[in-house]
C-alpha cells in the first residue's frame, strides 16, 4: 500500500456509511403507520358518539399528537366493549400503531400480542378489504422484537411468517428479508466468527427470498440485501452480478437508481478493502482498479439530488393527483390519499438529509484519487484530490485529502508545491490527525534536496506551530535537524543537539546512531582525544552495532590524525578491519573499503615522506664525505632508503589503485583517489596502469554522467604511453657513450691548437670530434624516430579507443553524449591538419583536410554503419563540424545541408537537431529547419537544446509573418525560462514581432534592453539600433531614426546586414522627409566605399535613389 | 425505527417491475409489444433483415407496428400507431456500437453509413424514452466533427435544434455542447472554456459531461495553458472512465498537454517520459483508434516502433476488443434502465 495511513480511509469510509444509511430511500413509513384508519367508522355514523371519538383519536394521530390519539383511543376501548370483535380489533391495532409510534416498545409488544391472541380474523375487512392486518401486525411485533433486542422471538415469529401458508405472498418475502435482517443484528454484538456465520445465514435466508426471481419489489428488496451481504462478505462478484441483475428488472424508478449507487459504492468499499489486505501486488492492483471502476461508475451528488428530487416530484403528483380526483373521497380512497401523504413526507425527509450532506461529491473523489495512488498514477491522483480543494473546499475530511495530495504531488515530482501544501495545511488544520506525518514530509522534502538550512527552517517552524504533535513525531524531527546539522557540517551544534537529544529521548530508536554521531562530530572536528573517547564508549555500548566498521576504521584515521601520527598503528588498524569486513555486502560496509585503501595509501605515502628527510641527509654525506669508505657506506645507505621509499610508494600506490577499483559505489572516495594517482602514476611513466585503470572504471557504467571524464583520461594515457620512458633512458645512453669520445676527441683539438699542432692534425682531430657528433645525432634521431613512432602509434591507439566508444554509441538516438564525443574526435583530427597559407600546397604525405575526413570516416565505423540513419546523420555531422574547426564553413554547409535535405526530425538526435537547424536557419532554408525545431518543441522541451526550438521556430514565424505566433512562441519561452544560451535571439525576435504588431513602446524597451546588455554585444546590438531607427520611421520621427542610423552603421559597420540597411535608411530620410539632398548623396557615397556593403541589395538600391537625386 | 427495518419496507413503496427480454415497445396503459430489429441481418447474400413473425414490425414511414397474434387458430393482425408508444426498450443497436467504432477510427463516412438509418428509423419516436435518435445523432455529430465539416454540422445543428421545443434537456444539452465544438474550431477559445466551465456546472450526463471535458481542455491546450489542460484531459480518465469511447482523445490530450508543460526548469517531473507513457497506453489499449495513430505520430521514433510491435502481438493474439464496450451511464430517470443495459 502506498499509503500507510488507512486511519483517514476509514473515517472517510464511515462517514460515506452515514450517507448511504441517511439517503436510502425509505419511501414509506411503517406498515403500521400506513394502516388505513378507519376513516369510514368515523363518517358513518357521524353523530354516533363513538365514531366522533375515534376520528377525535385519527385526527390526532394526523398531527402526530399520539398522547392525545392515545388517551381518545383508552377511552374508546372502554366503551367499546359491546362492540363487534373487529371493531375491538381495530381499536386494538391503532393503540398498538400509537405505542409504536411513542417508541414504547414494551407497551406496543404487549399490545400486538393482544391484538393477535385476541383477534384471529383480526381487522377483518373493516380497514382493506383484502388484508386483516393481521400480516402487517406481525410484522410489526417482529420490529418491536427486534427494537428490544429480543432477537430469538423475532426470529420465532418470522419462522411463523415464513411458513404460514396463509400470509400473503409479499408478506412472507418481506420475513424472509427481515428474518436474515435480524440474524445479522442479533450477531453484531457477537464475535467475529458469530458475525460471520450470521451472514452466512444471511445469505441463506435471502436466497430463498430470491429464489422465485426479481420481478417484485419485495423480491429485489431481498435482493439488494442480499448484494449488501455478498459485499461483507468478501463476495464482491455475486454483489455485482446480482446487482446487475436487479437493476435491469428494476423499474429505474429514481429511488433503485440512488440505492443501487450506493450498493455501487459499499462495493468499491470492499474491493478497496480486499485490496488494502491482499498479499500479491498483482491481486491488489486488480481490486484496486475494479474499486477505481465502481467509485468511477457512482453518481455525483447533482445526479443523486436530481433523482430523490424527482421521487418527490413523483410522489407529490401522484398526491395530487389522487387528491384531485378524490374532491369528496370515500373511506378507500381517504386510505390512499393518507398512504401518499406518509411516502411524499418520507422521501422529503430523505431528501433534506441528503442535502445537508455536503461531502458527499468529495468522498467519490477523495476515494478515486486514494485508488490512483495506490495504482501508481500519480498524475490522476494529483487531478481526483485536486478536485476536491476546487469544488469542495468545505469538505468535512479535507485534511486527508490534503495529506494524499501531497503524496501525490511528491510522486509527480512537485516538492516545492509539496512543500507549500504542507504549510498551508499545518497552518489550516493545526489540529488534523495528520499533522505530524505533515510536518515531517515538509522538512524532509529540502532535507531530500539536500537544503539543509531550508529543512531545519521548516522542522523548527513545525516545531514552533503544530501544536498537536505526537511524541514520536517530536523525536523523529529533532533527530532530522541534527541529520541536517551534521549534513551541513556544523559540528558544534549537531554535536550539542546530539547531546540534548540523548538526554531528551533517553529510550530513542536513534540512540546507538546518536552516540556514533556525537563521536563523529568531535572526527570531523580533529578533536582526535574526544573522538577516540566518543568512539570509545561506542564500542563499549555497541560491540556489533550497526556502526561498528565505521567506528573500527575512524579509531585508525585517529591514530593517523595524532601529531606525530602512529602510523604503523594505523596500518594495523586498517588491515584488521579488512580482514573483517572486506567480504561484507552490507552496502555501506562496501562503500567504506575504498576509503580503508585510500588510508592505508595515505599512510604509506607519509611513511615515504618521512624518509625524505634521512635520503637528503645521506645524500649531503655522500657529497661532503670524499673518502671513497664513507662515500660508498653514505651511498649505500641512501639507496637502502630509496629504495625503502619506493617500496611504501608502491604500496601506496597498490592501495590507491585498490580503493579506486573499489571505489563504483562511493564516488568521492573515488574522485578522491584518483586524483591522487594522477598525481604518482604519471610521473612515474606508469600510463599503461594509469591506462588500464581509467578503463576498467570507464567500463562500470558507459552512461555514467562521468564516464565521459574517464574515457578521456583512458585516451590522455594512451597518448602518453606513447613517449615511454625507455625512449629518455636510450637516449641518455646515446649521449653518455659519445660524451666521453666527445670529451676527448675536443680534448685532443684542444691540445693541439694550444701546442700549435699541424693543422692538417688539427682538422683531423675536428673531423674526429665532428664525426662524432654526427654519429651522436644520427643516434640520438635514430631514437627520436622511435619515440615519435611510439607517440604515432599511441595517439593512433587513443584514437582507436575513442572511435571504440563513439562507435559503441552512435547507432542510438538517445545517447546524447555521442555528439560530445564526435565534436572531440573531430577536434582532435583537425588538430592534426597543418594549415597552410593560401596559395601553398600541401606536401603529398602531408595529413590534410581529406585525410582527416578519411579518418573520421573509419573511426567513426561509418561504412559498418551503413544501414544506420542516425549513424550515418552522425557521421556528417562530424565532417561538418571536423569542417567547421578547419574554418571551412562551405564543407559545414555541404555535410549540413545533407543532413537537412535527407532526414527526418525523428532521425536525428537533439544536438544535431538544433545546430543543423539553426545552420540552416541563418542561411535562410527554413523548410526544414522548420520541422526540426518543431521536433525539439514537441519531443526535447526538457533538454538543453529547447531553446533552439523556441527560437528557431519563433524566427521562422517572423519571417512569416506570423507576428502573433512569434510573439507567443517567445512569451512561452521566457515565462518557462526555457531561453538559456538563446536568450539573445528569443529577445531580438520577440522586440521585432512586437514592432510589427505596432507595440512600439513594448518593443522599444525590449530593444533597449537587448542592446544595453554587455554580453550580447556584436551583430543583434546592431540589429537594435537599426529597429529602434525603423520603429522611429514608421511613427513619422525621421530626426530620431537617423540617430539611430547613424549609430547602426557608424559604430557596427562591420555588420553589413545590418549597417547596409542604416546607411539606406538613412539616406532615405535625408532624401525624402529631412529636404537634405546633399547630404543623402554623401551618407550613398559613404555607404557604397564600403566593401563589405558595396554588393549588398541595399546597395544597389541605394545606387538608384542616388540616381534620383 | 432502526434503517434495517426502515429499509426492508422501503421496496414496498417502488412501482412495478418492467419485464423486458429484447426490444420492445410499451403503450400508454401499459401493453407491451415485442418487435423485430429491423437492423439485425441473416446471413444471406445479400442480408434479410431477420424477422420473426411472433413480433411487431415497426414502419417508421407509416408510423405504425404491426403484429400478427394467433388466436384461437386464427392469426389476427393489429396495427398500432407509434405515437401511441410510451416508453421504448431497445439494447443498444449493434448498428450503433459499429458507427462508434468507425468513428473512434477515425472513419467517419463509414460511421455516418451506419448511423444514417438508425436516425431515420426512430425519427418517427425520436422523443420518447428509451429511443436510440439522440444518441444516433450524437454519433453522427461526432463523425461530422471528424470530418471536420463545418457546414455539414451546422446544418445538422440547425435540423436539431427545430427539433428542440425543451422538452427533453438532454437534446438541448447536446446542441449546445455541439455549437460549443463548434466554436472551439473557430478559435474562439477564452469564450469556449467559459461556457463550458459553466455548463458543467449544471449537466449530470455522464457522456455529455466527458465530451465538454474535451472540448475545454482542448481550447486550453491551443491557448497553451497547458497545466489546465492537462488537469481538464485527466478529468476523464479519473471521473468519467467509464465513457470509454472518450478515453483516447482524453490520453491523447494529456500527452499533448505534458508536452506542454515540459521545460528545463520541470525536467525533474520527467513530463516528456510522462507523456509518452500515455500514448504508449493510448496505442496499447484503443490501438485502432484514430488517435493511437496520431499517437504514434507523437511518440519517438523508437518508443513508435517498440508500441506498434506490442499492438500488433496483441492484434495477433486476438484476444482485446479494440475499445471496452461501455456500459450505459446510470441515468437518474431510469429511462435507459432495462435489459440493454445488463
Amino acid at each position: 500500500m502506498v499509503t500507510q495511513e488507512s486511519r483517514t480511509y476509514k473515517l472517510a469510509k464511515a462517514a460515506i456509511l452515514a450517507v448511504l444509511i441517511a439517503v436510502i430511500p425509505a419511501t414509506t413509513v411503517l406498515r403500521a403507520q400506513t394502516t388505513p384508519k378507519p376513516a369510514a367508522a368515523a363518517t358513518k355514523p357521524p353523530e354516533d358518539p363513538l365514531a366522533a371519538l375515534y376520528n377525535k383519536a385519527m385526527a390526532a394521530m394526523d398531527k402526530k399528537q399520539y398522547a392525545a390519539a392515545l388517551k381518545n383511543l383508552e377511552e374508546l376501548e372502554k366503551k367499546a366493549a359491546a362492540l363487534p370483535p373487529f371493531l375491538q380489533a381495530v381499536i386494538s391495532f391503532r393503540k398498538a400503531s400509537v405505542f409504536y409510534f411513542l417508541k414504547d416498545w414494551a407497551k406496543a409488544d404487549a399490545e400486538l400480542n393482544s391484538f393477535l391472541t385476541k383477534f384471529p380474523n383480526g381487522t377483518e375487512k373493516f380497514l382493506d378489504d383484502n388484508d386483516n392486518m393481521r400480516g402487517v401486525a406481525q410484522l410489526t411485533l417482529v420490529e418491536v422484537y427486534a427494537n428490544q433486542s429480543k432477537w430469538d422471538d423475532a426470529l420465532k415469529l418470522l419462522q411463523v411468517l415464513r411458513t404460514n401458508p396463509l400470509i400473503q405472498p409479499k408478506d412472507r418475502l418481506n420475513a424472509y428479508t427481515l428474518s436474515a435482517r435480524i440474524v445479522e443484528e442479533k450477531a453484531r454484538s457477537g464475535s467475529e466468527a458469530d458475525k460471520k456465520q450470521a451472514l452466512g445465514q444471511a445469505v441463506g435466508l435471502l436466497k430463498q427470498a430470491t429464489a422465485g426471481g426479481l420481478g417484485t419489489p419485495e423480491a429485489r428488496e431481498a435482493g439488494m440485501r442480499l448484494v449488501e451481504v455478498y459485499t461483507k462478505l468478501g463476495l464482491v462478484k455475486d454483489a455485482e452480478q446480482l446487482k446487475a441483475e436487479i437493476d435491469a428488472k428494476g423499474t429505474g424508478s429514481p429511488a433503485e437508481v440512488v440505492r443501487s449507487n450506493f450498493q455501487r459504492i459499499e462495493i468499491g468499499d470492499a474491493r478497496f478493502e480486499a485490496g488494502e489486505n491482499a498479499a500479491e501486488q498483482k491481486d491488489k492492483d486488480e481490486l484496486y482498479r475494479q474499486a477505481l471502476a465502481s467509485y468511477q461508475g457512482a453518481l455525483r451528488r447533482a445526479t443523486v439530488s436530481r433523482s430523490v428530487t424527482k421521487a418527490v416530484e413523483l410522489k407529490q403528483a401522484d398526491l395530487d393527483k389522487l387528491v384531485k380526483e378524490n374532491a369528496k373521497p370515500t373511506p378507500e380512497a381517504t386510505l390512499k390519499i393518507e398512504a401518499a401523504r406518509a411516502e411524499v413526507e418520507s422521501f422529503k425527509t430523505i431528501q433534506a438529509d441528503f442535502e445537508k450532506n455536503k461531502d458527499y461529491d468529495a468522498f467519490i473523489s477523495y476515494r478515486i484519487g486514494l485508488c490512483l495512488l495506490e495504482l501508481k498514477r500519480p498524475w490522476e491522483a494529483f487531478v481526483a484530490f485536486r478536485d476536491i480543494f476546487e469544488n469542495n473546499p468545505g469538505f468535512s475530511k479535507v485534511s486527508g485529502a490534503y495529506y494524499y495530495y501531497i503524496l501525490a504531488l511528491r510522486e509527480i515530482g512537485r516538492n516545492a508545491e509539496a512543500q507549500a501544501k504542507c504549510k498551508e495545511f499545518l497552518a489550516k488544520y493545526p489540529d488534523a490527525e495528520e499533522v505530524s506525518m505533515v510536518a515531517v514530509i515538509l522538512g524532509q522534502i529540502s532535507q531530500d534536496r539536500e537544503e539543509y538550512e531550508e529543512a531545519i527552517g521548516h522542522y523548527n517552524w513545525a516545531k514552533a506551530n503544530v501544536k498537536k504533535m505526537d511524541a514520536a513525531t517530536l523525536e523523529e524531527i529533532d533527530f532530522r535537524i541534527i541529520c541536517c546539522l551534521f549534513a551541513h557540517v556544523e559540528w558544534d551544534k549537531a554535536r550539542v543537539a546530539l547531546d540534548e537529544f540523548l538526554a531528551k529521548h533517553q529510550r530513542s530508536f536513534a540512540k546507538e546512531q546518536a552516540t556514533y554521531m556525537r563521536a563523529l562530530c568531535w572526527f570531523y572536528q580533529g578533536k582526535f582525544k574526544e573522538t577516540k573517547a566518543g568512539f570509545d564508549e561506542y564500542q563499549a555500548a555497541y560491540p556489533k552495532g550497526d556502526f561498528i566498521a565505521d567506528v573500527r576504521y575512524r579509531q585508525a584515521i585517529v591514530k593517523f590524525g595524532l601529531n606525530p601520527p602512529e602510523v604503523a598503528e594505523t596500518l594495523r588498524l586498517c588491515q584488521e578491519w579488512l580482514r573483517d569486513f572486506a567480504v561484507s555486502k552490507n552496502e555501506a560496509i562496501v562503500n567504506q573499503i575504498p576509503e580503508v585503501h585510500t588510508l592505508i595509501a595515505d599512510a604509506e605515502i607519509r611513511l615515504a615522506t618521512d624518509l625524505d628527510r634521512d635520503i637528503a641527509a645521506a645524500d649531503k654525506n655522500v657529497r661532503t664525505n670524499p673518502e671513497p669508505a664513507a662515500k660508498a657506506k653514505y651511498r649505500a645507505e641512501k639507496e637502502r632508503l630509496e629504495k625503502e621509499k619506493e617500496g611504501h610508494t608502491v604500496k601506496a600506490i597498490d592501495a590507491y589503485v585498490a580503493a579506486a577499483r573499489s571505489g563504483r559505489t562511493n564516488p568521492n572516495a573515488l574522485e578522491h583517489v584518483l586524483r591522487e594517482l594522477g598525481k604518482l602514476l604519471p610521473g612515474r611513466g606508469e600510463h599503461a596502469r594509469m591506462r588500464d585503470l581509467y578503463r576498467e572504471i570507464y567500463d562500470w557504467n558507459h552512461a555514467d554522467a562521468k564516464a565521459l571524464n574517464y574515457l578521456y583520461e583512458v585516451i590522455k594515457a594512451t597518448e602518453r604511453m606513447g613517449d615511454k620512458p625507455e625512449f629518455a633512458q636510450q637516449a641518455e645512453a646515446v649521449q653518455k657513450k659519445f660524451s666521453a669520445q666527445l670529451a676527448a676527441a675536443r680534448k685532443k683539438v684542444d691540445e693541439l691548437v694550444k701546442s700549435d699542432g699541424k693543422p692538417a692534425d688539427v682538422k683531423a682531430a675536428k673531423d674526429a670530434v665532428a664525426k662524432l657528433s654526427a654519429e651522436l645525432a644520427a643516434e640520438l634521431d635514430v631514437v627520436e624516430k622511435a619515440r615519435q613512432a611510439s607517440i604515432l602509434a599511441a595517439k593512433g591507439e587513443a584514437l582507436g579507443i575513442l572511435s571504440g566508444a563513439v562507435a559503441e554509441s552512435i547507432n542510438d538516438r538517445r545517447q546524447e553524449g555521442s555528439e560530445k564525443l564526435i565534436l572531440f574526435l573531430a577536434e582532435k583530427l583537425a588538430r592534426k591538419v597543418k594549415r597552410l597559407k593560401p596559395g601553398a600546397t600541401a606536401a603529398p604525405d602531408a595529413y590534410t583536410a581529406a585525410s582527416a575526413e578519411e579518418e573520421i570516416t573509419r573511426l567513426l565505423r561509418l561504412e559498418e554503419n551503413k544501414d544506420s540513419l542516425i549513424a550515418q546523420a552522425r557521421g556528417f555531422f562530424a565532417k561538418g563540424q571536423l569542417a567547421a574547426f578547419l574554418r571551412d564553413p562551405a564543407k559545414t554547409d555541404f555535410y549540413f545541408k545533407k543532413i537537412s535535405a535527407n532526414y527526418k526530425a525523428e532521425e536525428l538526435s537533439p544536438t544535431i537537431l538544433a545546430i543543423v537547424g539553426d545552420h540552416m536557419l541563418a542561411r535562410g532554408e527554413t523548410k526544414n529547419s522548420e520541422g526540426y525545431f518543431q521536433y525539439i518543441m514537441e519531443h526535447h522541451r526538457s533538454s538543453e537544446y529547447a531553446d533552439f526550438g523556441f527560437a528557431g521556430l519563433a524566427e521562422i514565424r517572423l519571417g512569416q509573418k506570423k507576428h502573433k505566433e512569434a510573439l507567443e512562441l517567445c512569451a512561452e519561452a521566457i515565462d518557462n525560462n526555457v531561453t538559456m544560451s538563446k536568450e539573445k535571439d528569443i529577445r531580438f525576435v520577440k522586440a521585432r514581432a512586437l514592432a510589427e504588431t505596432q507595440k512600439y513602446d513594448e518593443a522599444k524597451k525590449e530593444f533597449e534592453e537587448i542592446a544595453k546588455t554587455k554580453e550580447w554585444k556584436g551583430e543583434t546590438t546592431a540589429g537594435c539600433l537599426y529597429w529602434l531607427g525603423l520603429m522611429e520611421e514608421r511613427q513619422g520621427r525621421p530626426a530620431e531614426a537617423v540617430g539611430y542610423y547613424r549609430r547602426t552603421y557608424q559604430a557596427w559597420k562591420k555588420y553589413e546586414v545590418w549597417s547596409a540597411k542604416a546607411y539606406l535608411g538613412a539616406a532615405r530620410l535625408f532624401a525624402t522627409k529631412l529636404d537634405q539632398k546633399q547630404a543623402a548623396k554623401e551618407v550613398i557615397a559613404e555607404m557604397l566605399s564600403k566593401d563589405r556593403i558595396k554588393d549588398t541589395p541595399e546597395a544597389a538600391e541605394a545606387r538608384t535613389l542616388s540616381a534620383q537625386l | 425505527m432502526r434503517p434495517a427495518v426502515r429499509t426492508l419496507l422501503t421496496a414496498a413503496l417502488l412501482g412495478a417491475a418492467a419485464h423486458s427480454f429484447g426490444q420492445a415497445l410499451i403503450f400508454k396503459g401499459g401493453e407491451r409489444w415485442e418487435v423485430n430489429d429491423p437492423f439485425k441481418m441473416d446471413t444471406s447474400v445479400p442480408p434479410k433483415p431477420l424477422i420473426d413473425p411472433k413480433k411487431g414490425t415497426i414502419s417508421s414511414i407509416k408510423g405504425t407496428v404491426v403484429r400478427t397474434v394467433n388466436a384461437g387458430g386464427t392469426d389476427i393482425e393489429s396495427t398500432r400507431k407509434l405515437s401511441e408508444v410510451e416508453r421504448i426498450i431497445w439494447p443498444n443497436s449493434e448498428r450503433l456500437a459499429e458507427a462508434q467504432l468507425f468513428v473512434s477510427r477515425g472513419e467517419p463516412a463509414k460511421a455516418l453509413d451506419s448511423v444514417e438509418p438508425i436516425i431515420k428509423f426512430f425519427d418517427a419516436f425520436k422523443k420518447t424514452p428509451g429511443s436510440l435518435w439522440l444518441k444516433a445523432s450524437m454519433v453522427k455529430l461526432d463523425a461530422l466533427d471528424r470530418l471536420e465539416n463545418d457546414a455539414a454540422i451546422g446544418s445538422f445543428l440547425d435540423n436539431l435544434e427545430k427539433n428542440d421545443d425543451g422538452s427533453n434537456p438532454e437534446l438541448a444539452n447536446k446542441i449546445k455542447l455541439a455549437r460549443l465544438m463548434q466554436r472551439a474550431r473557430r478559435g474562439e477559445h477564452d469564450a469556449v472554456i467559459a461556457d463550458a466551465t459553466e455548463l458543467i456546472g449544471k449537466l449530470d450526463d455522464l457522456d455529455v459531461l466527458a465530451r465538454l471535458h474535451l472540448v475545454k481542455a482542448g481550447s486550453l491546450l491551443a491557448t497553451k495553458k497547458y497545466e489546465a489542460a492537462m488537469n481538464t484531459y485527466l478529468r476523464i480518465p479519473v471521473f468519467y472512465g467509464s465513457q470509454a469511447e472518450h478515453l483516447p482523445k482524453a490520453m491523447l490530450g494529456a500527452a499533448r498537454a505534458f508536452r506542454g508543460m515540459d521545460t528545463p526548469a520541470t525536467r525533474e517531473q520527467k513530463l516528456e517520459e510522462v507523456s509518452n507513457r500515455y500514448l504508449r497506453d493510448l496505442i496499447a489499449t484503443f490501438p485502432v483508434s484514430k488517435e493511437a495513430e496520431e499517437a504514434k505520430k507523437l511518440l519517438p521514433k523508437e518508443d513508435r516502433l517498440a508500441a506498434e510491435a506490442d499492438a500488433a502481438k496483441i492484434k495477433d493474439a486476438a484476444v482485446l476488443p479494440d475499445a471496452p464496450a461501455k456500459p450505459d451511464a446510470p441515468k437518474a430517470d431510469g429511462a435507459n434502465n432495462n435489459d440493454a443495459n445488463k
